[in-house]
């Protein structure tokens, strides 16, 4: 008995010229990853590839190098030997972020790359066949009204991938391969405030490298979840904080779970030179509030997304002021 | 009259499963928990969800604990493969499968196969595990029967045992 | 089994590992669908896809026509409906005419494979004009509301109204009296098992076989028989190895009916395997509650008086739902001493998934409101929790109001135990900030002393066979679901025979071949089948010291039998005879031997007069109590229980090991629905019918769980012993809810305490406080 669709192919390219190509030729096929997101919702029939390219042979992408000043780390790696790979350490949101995620099985087979491609979610795309055609699908996928939104006209699925913002807040770039050829961008500009459509990669697009610059500053990542693992996360903040004296030098915000889309907080740039007290807190708290936008995409309330993401920006801050301090 | 569809196209696929290489036709579809129940009959490997939410179908791949519920068969071209049925050798319970049974870390039994083989990952990276790591490393694997503590126990205990 | 012994079964430390063990972490344990199967149809339910409506049209007829499509059946080819109570069959295994919810069963298919299946599925056209439908209690009970059952009016499936004494006087009377509302969400039993079946019938005998995940044999047994309109001697049951029940599996359930119906309508097997969203949707789970109890007390913590009203969310049909409600208002009595009681329940029908028995059967809720209200009330009196407890403590034997008996009552010693080794007195009120204790206390009952389906059989039958082998054969009709009950009757027989363990098998649930039982609910197996396994062992011991005395030249009452040797007591190394030959010689002249022990409840245990008053009663009560320490993050709302110390009177461990293994998965399965556990629907669908979105604790965040067995050694208990599962599950949820208020200052009303829920009541309060500052600033 199958429990995946019968009559799908699978393809096992053996390098990303290979891989592309193969893509390349079936517009029905998808790149398969580790599969831990992918297969789920194929298997719940919300995504039907009639093939996938999978990714798991093409060794180019399973490696993390350090090269001048940039650790390049391929989108093939996964997330259990992310969060292991000692020239990753520094960059402690990461770490934190991989370690998080998930159940330890599926972290031996996610990828980053598919991590951070990873469909967006919501109570309710993330259901069977039988329940969506029930309340008649949704704008997400063969339907014409977000159950979440009904008056609106665009998704509101939630991105909830962990290690976007803990990459968002180093300020990355991604490599991207492509039919036509290779090009390179920031993260944060893969990500598009849209649940139905949250990546900004083109048809046969496939992110092969996350480029970090070397040198990280100190950071940090934190979630809210009902349970302490498998959950995925109903608000999760990365931040990166260089302070000295006191006062703080670059601060960068980066969200997940609030919104279709990882995001760095806009307008952090105004603390720089601000000693991190009370104050400066509570105005990062208002503007976490200001910017995320959570909708009724989970079963725990909006407003506790809002709040939980606030108080763990400040939290996050603080902590990090403190160890600078110290 | 409506016909049904064709069977799916089925192609061969080689493995070492519980130490011996095997060769069997599994259909592209097949996830590996598929293989294993239907196609190798080995169906100590169990189902307790609709995908990747429960760990009760994990199984080693080339020694790393992974549901078998969201992985493709044919990734596992060439792989090792262990499931519960390798544990227990010429009549002798592994260490695991002993202290599980002698510590109650088993009730229904139903989540016991994957939640030995996710201990078995640990236990060869981690030969000493603290109550965290082994918290740490079963995750994944959710158990209604026992509340936790007496699988904690028996890891330990089986942690004790020089393998 | 392994030739190597695995332990070596010292009885007298009474820890033993279960008899089918090995089996289970070898992986060669069989659950339904483990059986052979390969030449089995596959079988697939279509499900209503409204909540309520009624079916103007239903054409199977393409889908028939589909190649490899070998039955299919609908409500038309059942016109039987089933249930668990003879008064309350109000279900049809599938819908005839109308559905009542999202999910319900509509038609079903046999076909060659599951692609196949699926396809034919797809084929069947169905209209159905919807009819309004309710998902809260309210709602439903609404003057205007639609009816679910025509015979039901307000949609009450059951009101219950029962007084016991002068309680408006005693209220008068108290000092100080407090009411509170509190809800809990609706759980589910989410066994790791997902629910399935294999059925089997030959047209040529026309017999059924049926292997199936069922805790109650029997009552699945009488279902096929109604449902299918066969002869009972027709249909055999097995019961292959269960993952799990807490419930789920108690009444026969409507997937089960349709797959024997399709195997009889393809003349031969049929698999069903559900997947974890159908057996979500099959629920018969515990029910969303709203309780609003109001308690009189005396300023010493007596309590006078006891007012309490349930309105219990029992979805679309009746299921176990009068016992449930039953079961809220009566065990209020038989834990402490409440002078005068009033008790209101309603069970609603609603369009959702029917509602049905679960671990702590319709005590846990209850008991969880009148805790919180308990140690609300302890601490505006400025009395400690367990002071207030110590001060309503019962005094057996005796017979509650309602005609509960109560003989054995280790409440106390428990109370001592945990308050001890939490170190109580030395950390209340010194705890860190966001930091707590809390405790409450729970019962249950050991068996309900009164049968659904009263026979005028014993409640409980063992036979004890032996043959030319020697081995020693226990069978029991008792489904052992992971619970080890099997293991309880090997231990309760080897041990009145005085043999080792290993020579006992034990054949469980097999109708071919097993005597009936009425299964595995009301905790009732180790009480009533083991006391039926110790008469039955007695039986065949009178038979074995006959022949050892015949053997030996002795006299009867002159043998004992220890380790495996009968002996005449005071004779030497001559006057003595191993267990084989001593079997050897009973079987001399009447050849295999097989005995039958039963266990009978007397009518005086069997409750009181009123109506209903049979709910709640037992032989014996189990009683716990615990304390729960937790660390409130009152930035992210997030609950963490850092420790459990639970003390449970259980009468006598029979396996201290089980027992332990019984009260862990009790007190965590307490936690689940006290902290992440719960369903919700979005007009009628499952928002939580995956094991991602139903959060069952995961090991992280489940705490050490500190067991104390306490043994109050009932008097008519085997060995004394009561029941140990089910009784320390209730005070889980009011402890944390305690330690919550010890912690933060805010007592919740609500559970589970999610994150969300705990944050909005810290935003609340924080409104409060400035609210109440600019009205002082004002003044």
């Amino acid at each position: 008995m199958s429990t995946l669709a019968s009559g799908l192919r699978v393809a096992h390219p053996h390098s990303i010229e290979e891989a592309i190509a193969a893509r390349a030729q079936n517009p029905g096929s998808r790149f398969l990853g580790g599969g831990t997101d992918l297969i789920v919702n194929m298997r719940r029939q919300i995504d039907t590839p009639n093939a996938l390219i999978d990714l798991s042979r093409v060794d180019e992408m399973a490696e993390i190098v350090a090269k001048g000043d940039i650790l390049r780390i391929g989108a093939g790696v996964t997330i259990a030997s992310l969060a292991g790979d000692a020239s990753i350490a520094p960059y402690k949101a990461v770490v934190q972020a991989a370690e998080g995620i998930a159940g330890p099985g599926h972290r031996n087979m996610a990828t980053v790359g598919g991590n951070l491609c990873q469909d967006t979610r919501c109570i309710y795309y993330n259901q069977s066949e039988w329940w969506r055609s029930a309340n008649s699908f949704c704008l997400k996928h063969r339907g014409d009204t977000c159950h979440v939104a009904p008056q609106g006209q665009r998704c509101h699925a939630a991105y909830s991938g962990d290690l976007a913002p803990a990459l968002l807040v180093f300020n990355p770039e991604i490599d991207i391969a492509a039919p036509k050829g290779c090009r390179r961008m920031p993260l944060a500009d893969l990500f598009v405030e849209d649940g139905r459509a949250h990546l900004s990669l083109t048809e046969g697009e496939l992110v092969v490298a996350v480029r970090l610059p070397a040198a990280p500053p100190p950071s940090a990542y934190a979630k809210v979840r009902v349970r302490g693992a498998i959950d995925f996360p109903l608000a999760g903040v990365a931040v990166a904080l260089t302070s000295s004296g006191g006062k703080v030098g670059s601060l960068r915000i980066a969200l997940t779970g609030t919104n279709s889309r990882p995001f760095l907080l806009a307008d952090t740039d105004r603390f720089a030179g601000r000693a991190v007290d009370d104050k400066l807190l509570q105005e990062i708290d208002r503007l976490v509030q200001k910017q995320v936008q959570p909708m009724r995409t989970t079963t725990a309330s909006s407003n506790y997304r809002r709040v939980a993401a606030a108080a763990l920006a400040r939290r996050l801050v603080a902590q990090l002021a403190g160890q600078g301090a110290a | 009259m409506h016909a049904p569809s064709p069977p799916p196209r089925k192609r061969l696929l080689r493995l070492k499963l519980n130490g011996r290489w095997r060769e069997d036709a599994v259909a592209e579809s097949d996830l590996l928990v598929d293989y294993l129940r239907d196609v190798a009959h080995l169906t100590g490997t169990k189902t307790g969800c609709d995908g990747g939410e429960c760990g009760a179908c994990t199984v080693l791949v080339d020694g790393k604990a992974v549901p078998s519920c969201i992985t493709l068969a044919v990734r596992c071209e060439g792989c090792s493969v262990e499931t519960i049925e390798g544990m227990a050798t010429q009549g002798r319970l592994d260490r695991l499968q002993r202290a599980f049974h002698e510590k109650l870390g088993t009730q229904c039994g139903f989540c016991t196969p994957g939640m030995i083989m996710a201990a078995e990952a640990l236990l060869r990276r981690n030969p000493n595990p603290s109550d965290e790591d082994i918290r740490a490393a079963l995750a994944g694997n959710l158990c209604r029967c026992t509340g936790y503590v007496k699988i904690i126990e028996s890891i330990k205990a089986a942690a004790e045992v020089t393998p | 089994m392994t030739s190597e012994p695995i332990v070596d079964a010292k009885l007298a430390q009474r820890r033993v590992p279960l008899i089918d063990g090995i089996d289970k972490v070898t992986g060669r344990a069989r659950y339904t669908v483990d059986l052979d199967h390969a030449d089995a149809l596959v079988g697939r339910i279509l499900r209503s896809p409204v909540s309520h409506g009624n079916i103007v049209r239903l054409d199977v007829s393409k889908a028939r026509a589909l190649e490899g499509v070998i039955a299919i059946v609908t409500g038309d080819d059942c016109p039987y409906t089933y249930g668990v109570l003879p008064v309350a069959m109000n279900e049809y295994p599938m819908a005839r005419g109308r559905v009542r919810y999202r999910g319900e069963p509509i038609a079903a298919v046999a076909a060659i494979d599951a692609d196949t299946a699926e396809q034919a599925l797809a084929l069947i056209e169905i209209e159905i004009e919807k009819l309004p439908a309710y998902y809260i209690s309210e709602d439903a009970r609404a003057p205007d509301a639609v009816l679910l059952h025509d015979n039901k009016p307000g949609n009450i499936e059951r009101e219950v109204h029962h007084e016991f004494g002068d309680w408006q006087a005693a209220l008068a009377q108290a000092d100080l009296v407090r009411e509170e509302k509190i809800s809990c969400a609706e759980i589910n039993h989410a066994q790791i098992e997902p629910h399935a079946c294999l059925a089997e019938y030959d047209p040529l005998t026309e017999r059924l076989l049926m292997q199936s995940v069922s805790q109650v044999t029997y009552y699945l047994h009488l279902m096929l028989s109604r449902c299918l309109a066969m002869d009972e001697s027709r249909i055999r049951i097995i019961k292959p190895f269960v993952g799990g029940g807490f419930g789920a599996r108690v009444e026969v359930l409507n997937f089960e009916i349709i797959t024997a119906l399709l195997a009889r309508a393809a003349a031969g097997k049929v698999l069903m395997a559900l997947t974890r969203e159908e057996t979500f949707l099959t629920h018969r789970a515990r029910p969303q509650t709203d309780v609003t109890v109001k308690i009189g007390m005396k300023r010493g913590g007596k309590i006078t008086a006891c007012t309490c009203e349930v309105v219990q969310r029992g979805g679309a049909y009746a299921g176990y739902g009068i016992v449930t409600i039953l079961y809220a208002g009566s065990l209020l009595q038989g834990l402490y001493d409440i002078p005068t009681l009033r008790y209101d329940g309603y069970r609603v029908y609603a369009n959702l998934p029917p509602c049905g028995a679960m671990r702590g059967h319709g005590a846990v809720n209850t008991r969880h409101a009148f805790e919180c209200l308990l140690d609300r009330m302890a601490r505006e009196l400025g009395l400690d929790p367990f002071e207030v407890r110590r001060a309503n403590l019962l005094k057996p034997p005796l017979f509650t109001l309602n005609g509960l008996m109560v003989n054995s009552y280790g409440l106390p010693e428990c109370l001592d135990k945990i308050e001890q080794a939490s170190g109580w007195k030395e950390r209340i009120g010194k705890m860190p900030p966001g930091k707590g204790l809390g405790m409450a206390c729970s019962h249950y009952v050991s068996g309900a002393a009164k049968p659904i389906h009263w026979t005028g059989e014993p409640h409980a039958v063992v036979n004890v066979r032996l043959d030319f082998d020697g081995g020693i054969t226990a069978l029991t009709g008792a489904a052992d679901i992971g619970q080890g009950s099997s293991t309880m009757v090997a231990i309760a027989v080897a041990e009145t025979l005085g043999i080792s363990l290993d020579r006992v098998r034990v054949v469980a649930a097999d109708s071919a071949v097993t005597p009936k039982d009425n299964g595995a609910y009301s905790s009732r197996i180790t009480y009533m089948v083991g006391n039926a396994a110790i008469d039955a062992a007695q039986k065949m011991k009178t038979i074995l010291t006959e022949a050892a005395a015949r053997k030996l030249e002795a006299r009867p009452e002159d043998i004992e039998a220890i380790g495996e040797v009968f002996r005449v007591s005071g004779g030497g190394e001559q006057s003595s005879l191993p267990f084989h030959e001593v079997a050897k010689a009973a079987l001399v002249d009447r050849g295999a031997i097989t005995v039958s022990g039963t266990f009978t409840t007397p009518v005086e245990a069997q409750g009181g007069k009123h109506k209903g008053g049979a709910v709640g009663s037992t032989m014996g009560f189990s009683y716990g109590a615990q304390v729960v320490e937790v660390s409130v993050d009152d930035a992210t709302g997030q609950v963490t229980v850092d420790k459990v110390w639970v003390a449970l009177d259980c009468g006598h461990a029979i396996n201290a090991l089980a027992v332990e293994g019984q009260i862990e998965g009790s007190v965590w399965m307490g936690m689940g629905q006290a902290m992440s556990e719960e369903t919700r629907y979005l007009d009628g669908l499952p928002a939580h019918a995956s094991l991602l979105e139903y959060r069952v604790p995961t090991i992280v965040e489940s705490p050490p769980i500190k067991v104390f067995i306490v043994e109050s050694h009932d008097p008519n208990g085997p060995f004394g012993a009561k029941e140990a599962s089910e009784g320390a599950l209730a005070s889980f949820a009011p402890a944390l809810v305690n330690a919550i208020a010890n912690a933060i200052g805010i007592d919740l009303d609500e559970i589970p305490v999610t994150p969300d829920r705990v944050m909005q009541a810290l935003i609340d309060r924080r409104r409060q406080a400035r609210l109440a500052q600019s009205v002082r600033a004002a003044s």
